[in-house]
């Protein structure tokens, strides 16, 4: 209900300011849209992070390389080789690797820290995702790399939809839909189905779920894995989007928006990651907005462009966001205090 | 901590019994320590230039653990944004000494403007780290990380790159310092010999800080927050007082990076070296000053390491030393990582047969049972509760008292 409500709420938000901005050429309206898109994929990876703090009540830091290591994958099958496969089967080959490496990583590093207190294995988590990057590094060395998206065109044809000159790409649209679909589906597999509900029973209260029998390792297992194949679908998606592919590319510009945003959303729920998500990618989108804008500047700083007195603006407000989520309503928008 | 808990557990000091080394014994470690000291005195005296040039670096690599130390392993929090400190010190410092000073590499920078432009990167460092502590604190455990690493991006992308303060891409200039009393610190050598004594400042403070009543406080915090609150202790000032000390520390280190380098830029200060900087500490031991420094000067050298046995002409050690520094960040991220799953004590606890025969202890494998140290520091106790607290990973409650000659610098792995 509440969900539905802010939800709701934060929509009737968006369309009344592109409502107000209609018809002004430097307004905000194109970059509302960039904002609403970018913020999908933080959506995306936010899921993955939801997802695990919901099971294991960590904050996963390897949840971004995830998908830097399947975007990897992929370009060694496609660009690197050539081996001419199908771009869908080296993605489904990366997933499969990525939830293995999942696999391994439960077993090596969340395993024997499971009754550890959680501060360690966030920092196991970190040392993981540092290897990852490491491991890219030496492999691909600290270069950037160019690799296509899956889709180039929509199936009618053009190069995507254009909203107030923003052009949106087809695979910005892709997205959208396994986001919505994804969140459906956990939606649906953590209130109504019995392994999902053991998975929430689990990181509630570890001990007592064994006693009814549900198996701990079991679960971790499962959390594990699919937050890396969420993490894999992320990469894959964004990376040919995000303009190049670099070792930590996930890792430097997308996991902390997305944490953001599950924070914003409540860590605890996955339509709050989405929702979050995306409020995310519009106000980084308006903060880049007004560091560019002349009117902006004119009415406070006397015509000095926000931009040129102190660059990185989005990444400014992002703190002060975080910040004060934390300070004011620390359970988030759609969070339960479970 | 003068803590009613410690006072049930602490053995009983049983004085008759308390071994003493002999004479003999005193002198075979007092030998130890100064071939030790010395020893990498005498290796920054005789080595080439260049490598006397990054034995300064793992000297402030030394400094750095150190101040994460503080956060990490005395208040048990987890900071991913030490970047900002060291980064915002560095460009304070080179902003001071070239802007406001007007040093030059050509005219020389006088000696006092130089302690100035590193006592503006303490001072900055110590406010950047107050006013994040300010309102970050508040929040504790898996939220004050991901604050702090929002914070470092905050500084990497924002502060940063403004064009005043640090010039853009090319760089702001620290030239070094010109000599005094007949010292030459312009050069790489002189200029490690000067790291050497900031970083027995900062081990001498740190040290001196832990065992009077502020310290004994910020450590009864990590042990248990409700505990310390019942006790009378301002929970949330103590945390903040201790993570401006750590943001001073960062910020001497920022300083001296500075000026060691001559050029600030800001590519120095990224994300992944602030994650290497939190495992190198996790690697030598939480809360513990000797493990800490001997693994931070490790990192900081990894990469120069394999030059020791190939005698290569340039090209191919500057191929390898570019890729060397791509393997420490595995390297590193591995080491910390066996080092959480099946070492949680560090390095430090591997060593630590050998730091207590130094502190007048007998050479054994198991600190339980070998209580009291010999040299009227019988207040302290070096290893609190090892059974339980030793499982708690980042909550163990080690802190080795390194005695007084344990306080010297040690750059040099």
């Amino acid at each position: 209900m509440r969900t539905a409500v802010v939800t709701a709420a934060i929509a009737a938000i968006l369309i009344a300011v592109i409502f107000m901005g209609l018809g002004d050429p430097t307004g905000p309206n194109a970059f509302i849209i960039i904002g609403i898109s970018q913020g999908a994929i933080y959506g995306l990876v936010g899921i993955g992070l939801v997802l695990v703090y919901k099971g294991a009540r960590v904050f996963n830091f390897a949840q971004g390389e995830y998908g830097s290591m399947a975007a990897f994958i992929v370009y060694l099958f496609v660009e690197q080789w050539k081996t001419g496969l199908p771009y869908w089967v080296a993605a489904l080959i990366a997933i499969v690797c990525v939830i293995i490496l999942g696999l391994i990583m439960e077993r090596i590093v969340v395993r024997p820290l499971m009754n550890a207190p959680r501060v360690t294995l966030l920092v196991a988590t970190i040392a993981f995702a540092l290897t990852l990057i490491g491991i890219q590094l030496l492999l691909f060395l600290p270069e950037a790399k160019s690799f296509p998206p899956i889709v180039q065109q929509l199936p009618g044809g053009g190069n995507g939809i254009e909203i107030f000159n923003f052009i949106i790409e087809p695979q910005r649209l892709l997205i959208l839909a396994v986001l919505a679909a994804l969140a459906g589906g956990l939606g649906y597999f953590f209130s109504r189905t019995d392994l999902g509900l053991a998975v929430l029973a689990t990181s509630q209260d570890a001990f007592a779920t064994r006693v009814v029998g549900i198996g701990v390792e079991r679960m971790s297992r499962f959390i594990w894995g699919s937050a890396a194949f969420l993490g894999a679908v992320a990469g894959i998606l964004y990376v040919p989007i995000s303009g190049a592919l670099t070792p930590g590319v996930m890792t430097s510009t997308i996991l902390i928006p997305s944490f953001t945003g599950a924070v914003i959303g409540g860590m605890t729920s996955l339509p709050g990651a989405f929702v979050g998500g995306v409020v995310v990618g519009v106000i980084q989108a308006l903060s880049n907005w007004a560091a560019g804008n002349q009117g902006v500047a004119e009415t406070l700083f006397g015509g000095r462009l926000i931009q040129d007195i102190l660059p990185g603006s989005p990444d400014v407000v992002l703190m002060l966001v975080l910040l004060l989520v934390l300070m004011i309503r620390p359970q988030g928008l759609l969070g339960k205090e479970a | 901590m003068g803590t009613a808990t410690e006072a049930i557990t602490a053995p009983i000091p049983a004085t008759h019994d308390r071994w003493h080394p002999s004479t003999a014994g005193w002198v075979a470690r007092l030998t130890v320590l100064v071939l030790i000291f010395g020893g990498v005195l005498w290796v920054t005296a005789i080595v080439p230039q260049y490598w006397a040039d990054r034995i300064s670096l793992a000297v402030i690599y030394c400094i750095i653990g150190l101040s994460l130390n503080v956060v990490l392993g005395y208040v048990g929090q987890v900071s991913l944004g030490h970047h900002a400190f060291v980064g915002i010190a560095a460009f304070v410092a080179a902003f001071y000494v070239t802007e406001q000073a007007g040093c030059t590499a050509e005219l020389g920078c006088p000696f006092d403007h130089f302690l100035a432009g590193i006592g503006l990167g303490v001072l900055s460092g110590g406010v950047a780290a107050l006013l994040l502590g300010l309102v970050a604190l508040r929040i504790r455990g898996l939220y004050l990380a991901l604050i702090t690493l929002t914070y470092g991006f905050m500084a990497e992308r924002s502060i940063f790159e403004i064009p005043s303060l640090t010039r853009g891409g090319a760089g702001m200039p620290a030239p070094r310092p010109d000599g005094i009393l007949g010292l030459n610190f312009t050069s790489d050598r002189g200029f490690a010999f000067l790291t050497f004594v900031f970083l027995a400042l900062v081990l001498f403070v740190d040290w001196r800080l832990l065992r009077s009543k502020v310290g004994r406080a910020i450590l009864s915090i990590k042990h248990s927050e409700p505990v310390a609150a019942s006790y009378g202790i301002n929970v949330t000032a103590y945390k903040l007082l201790a993570f401006i000390l750590s943001g001073m520390f960062a910020g001497l280190a920022g300083g001296l990076m500075a000026f060691r380098a001559t050029t600030v830029v800001s590519n120095d200060f990224n994300f992944s070296i602030a994650l290497l900087w939190v495992l190198m500490v996790v690697v030598g031991g939480l809360g513990n000053r000797t493990g800490v420094v001997v693994i931070s000067a490790f990192f900081a050298l990894f990469p120069f390491l394999p030059e020791l046995w190939t005698a290569a002409d340039r090209f191919v050690v500057d191929t390898l030393e570019r890729s060397m520094s791509l393997v420490t960040i595995v390297f590193g991220a591995l080491l910390a990582l066996l080092t959480i799953i099946q070492f949680p004590g560090g390095f430090a606890e591997q060593v630590s047969p050998i730091t207590r025969w130094l502190r007048g202890q007998k050479f054994s494998m198991h600190p339980e049972g070998e209580g009291g140290h010999s040299k009227g520091h019988d207040k302290s106790k070096s290893d609190k509760g090892g059974g339980l607290l030793a499982k708690l990973g980042l909550h163990r409650g080690e802190h080795d008292e390194p005695a007084e000659e344990a306080d010297e610098p040690e750059g040099k792995n």
